[in-house]
């Protein structure tokens, strides 16, 4: 018998009341798993409720019908833990503190004395050092991402869950941000659930990708990625990548919805 | 030279009000019992200067105090309407409405229930600067960063820290704000609650001159007031700027 | 909709609380007899007798508002369009403005009976409050245009005189609305300072007059018609401002 997953969603179904009290059904019952050490990436057009899977995992949400585990137990006792570590689009940095302290943060939220050295090798890994004392205003998009995804480290957490963390890059910066975000990641191995709808980044980053569609969201295919780690950037130019990517892309908009 | 341009260039309405005053005290002949000219009024101030020391220090440490006080109330106030949503509806409300209450017209109520002394003057600066720290404070517990709210829940954050790491820092360029409100006013408030009642200070220095025809003396006080207020507006300007700039 | 009425429940909650503390507080005593109970002053307020002396306050304190609001209104949105449109006057107009803001009422007062006189002085006290929070708010609001929306209209052809007018001032417009609402409290504490100097009528007349002679209830009536003022002022003009935001949002 396997081990018990490290996230286990199970049929589960979430529906939003909306103004004037009609509902709104952003997920309908969805399954999906990961193994420890994992990294799983739920691939989907905008609108799909791939974010709000994320959210669940997360305990922000509650879902309407079935069952979210991190560990076999309910993702609200891992947070109050402090073992989840989150990056969303939007950096989420507090602007009053320097990239260090802002980094520093989950040790303080979690009431435990500051890892100076933890920090400081972070800020190291994601390729920050000489920034220690900048503030996000005086930070790139990119670079802003960097702390937001050092600070989702910082305290070792069980799970790792990326909310769309590149979405607002341009397009070049984002591939750089891929492959940096590759390698942090080959060096720690966190269980890892990223929400994108590029389909590129989810094919050089996962282990497994989830394809969902839109209206209400439901799985429409699992895709076994089939690349080494650590994965080199050449491997974006492999016919592999190319015909996976094709391929991806179909299923994320059915050939009824071309034009 | 280019120093004294910038300075010229920052302050040519206000040398003009003074030399305008000036000018025309000299020529329209009115009596200096009547109102004398701004050098008299210097002259005046710098015979006697231990005249008006403890006056001065008087107002200026009521008004202090008073701000101090009444931006700790106010910001306290709203912290506990931060905890209790019930709170929050009852007094926000309230605080607004009297946020937009001429204080200033409250001073004879004031006088009468507090008494004809230096209580009163404080309790007026206390309410002058307790409003707008409670509507500020209160609005800025509540302005997040985007996406830092559900970054605190899924740290596991307790409300106490997500009090102390969070609300309390993010709402520091509206408490600045309400500093700035509340610093040039709380000299005047002082001043004028001296000065309806009577009692002591640069306020009661004012009406006494006054009542004594001793007009350079009357407006050496207004001059200190002036100076003091200026001042005051232009330190917590300062820390609104410094506040706006570091947390963008 | 449940939220905002929930809201409108509690606010109106709170408020009722305050006012039945108020009635309790003088009803009690707690404060001794210079806190009356709510009950009392509304009933001198509708006490027939001193209508015509209320009324005779009230419309000197009003017409001294509207004149000294209308001309600080005129002159603080001149001022500041002035400063927009001739950079270098910027700086000095601005420190001019928080110099003379700077200066206490009180000190003001005798200096204004000497150049207006006493009947012109409370309108004047008022202009000069009006006229600062309205430079203030002007000015910010016609600096805050968008660099993007700028750039467009200079893209356009736009002359400088074009985007003051199609730009900045319309995009100005709730900012200086928001002034004009903050002003009304201002110019009220302004008339009353005023005519604490010796005016010869008006609610700040009034309430000096009831502080000296231990008329408490007088007083207090006199106060609440005065906050009154300054909250329907206040109030209608935020209906105004919420008007000017929906229109151009």
């Amino acid at each position: 018998m396997d081990a018990q997953p490290a996230i286990a969603v199970e049929g589960v179904t979430k529906r939003f009341r909306l103004e004037g009290g009609r509902e709104f059904t952003a997920l309908d019952d969805v399954s999906l798993s990961l193994a420890e050490g994992e990294f799983v990436t739920l691939l989907g057009p905008s609108g799909c409720g791939k974010s709000t899977i994320l959210r669940l995992v997360a305990a922000l949400e509650e879902p309407s019908a079935g069952r979210v585990a991190v560990e076999g137990r309910p993702p609200a006792e891992l947070s109050r833990q402090h073992r989840l570590g989150v990056a969303f689009q939007d950096h989420a940095l507090l602007p009053w503190l320097d990239v260090a302290s802002n980094i520093a943060l989950p040790f303080k939220v979690a009431g435990m004395r500051v890892d100076a050295e933890r920090v400081a090798g972070l800020i190291r890994l994601v390729g920050l050092s000489g920034f220690e004392k900048a503030r996000p205003r005086q930070l790139s998009g990119g670079m802003r991402q960097r702390v937001a995804i050092a600070r989702a480290l910082v305290l070792k957490p069980d799970v790792l869950l990326l909310d769309e963390p590149f979405g607002a890059l341009d397009a070049v910066t984002r591939r750089g941000m891929n492959i940096e975000l590759q390698r942090i990641w080959t060096e720690q191995r966190t269980t890892t659930l990223l929400v994108t709808h590029d389909v590129g980044e989810a094919l050089f980053l996962s282990d497994r990708i989830v394809v969902l569609s839109g209206r209400p969201g439901r799985v429409v295919r699992v895709v076994d990625v089939p690349f080494e780690r650590p994965r080199h950037p050449s491997i974006m130019r492999s016919d592999l990548f190319h015909g996976m990517s094709d391929d991806l892309t179909e299923a994320l908009h059915p050939p009824a919805e071309l034009p | 030279m280019s120093a004294v341009l910038r300075a010229l260039r920052a302050s040519w309405g206000i040398l003009a009000i003074l030399l305008f005053w000036q000018i025309w005290v000299g020529l329209s002949g009115v009596n200096s019992i009547v109102l004398p000219g701004p050098a008299a009024i210097l002259r005046s101030l710098a015979d006697a200067p231990g005249l008006y020391l403890s006056s001065t220090a008087q107002t200026l440490a009521l008004a202090a105090l008073g701000l101090v006080l009444g931006l700790l109330l106010g910001a306290g106030l709203a912290v506990l309407t931060w905890f209790s949503s019930l709170l929050a509806g009852l007094l926000t409300p309230l605080g607004i409405i009297f946020a937009s209450v001429p204080v200033v017209a409250l001073i004879p109520v004031l006088a009468r229930i507090f008494g004809y002394d230096m209580r009163t003057v404080l309790a007026i600066v206390v309410i002058i600067s307790f409003f707008p720290s409670f509507v500020f404070t209160g609005a800025g517990l509540r302005a997040l960063p985007p996406g830092s709210a559900d970054l605190f829940r899924v740290l596991g954050a307790s409300t106490w820290r997500r009090l102390t790491l969070l609300a309390l820092p993010a709402a520091v360029p509206d408490m600045s704000v309400a500093l700035r409100l509340a610093a040039a006013n709380s000299i005047l408030a002082a001043m004028v609650a001296e000065f309806l009642m009577g009692t002591s200070g640069l306020g009661y220095l004012f009406a006494a001159a006054r009542s004594d025809f001793d007009m350079e003396k009357a407006l050496a006080a207004s001059a200190i007031a002036t100076v003091i207020s200026v001042t005051s507006f232009l330190l917590a300007s300062r820390v609104e700027n410094w506040a706006a700039r570091n947390w963008r | 909709m449940t939220e905002q009425r929930k809201a409108l429940l509690l606010g109106s909650l709170g408020i009722l609380g305050f006012l039945a503390l108020w009635e309790a507080v003088g009803q009690g005593r707690w404060l001794g007899l210079s806190w009356p109970p709510l009950s009392a002053v509304l009933a001198l307020l509708a006490d027939e007798n001193r209508q015509p002396l209320f009324a005779r306050a009230l419309g000197a304190t009003l017409s001294s508002l509207g004149t000294g609001y209308a001309i600080g209104w005129a002159a603080g949105i001149g001022a500041a369009v002035l400063a927009h449109l001739v950079a270098p006057l910027r700086e000095g107009l601005e420190r001019t403005n928080a110099f003379i803001h700077a200066v206490p009422s009180v000190a003001l007062a005798p200096l204004l009976i000497l150049l207006v006189g006493r009947e012109g002085t409370p309108a004047t006290l008022a202009a000069l409050n009006t006229f600062f929070i309205l430079y203030v708010s002007t000015a910010s609001g016609l600096g805050a245009t968008q660099p993007a929306l700028r750039d467009l209209v200079q893209v356009l052809g736009g002359s400088r005189w074009t985007r003051f007018i199609r730009l900045d001032l319309p995009l100005s417009l709730p900012t200086v609305v928001s002034g004009m609402r903050l002003a009304a409290p201002s110019a009220l504490i302004g008339v009353i300072i005023g005519e604490w100097f010796g005016a010869p009528r008006g609610l700040g007349v009034l309430v000096i007059n009831a502080m000296q002679n231990f008329q408490i209830p007088l007083l207090w009536s006199a106060v609440l018609l005065a906050v009154m003022v300054s909250l329907s002022l206040f109030a209608i003009l935020g209906a105004l401002h919420r008007g000017v935001v929906a229109r151009l949002r």
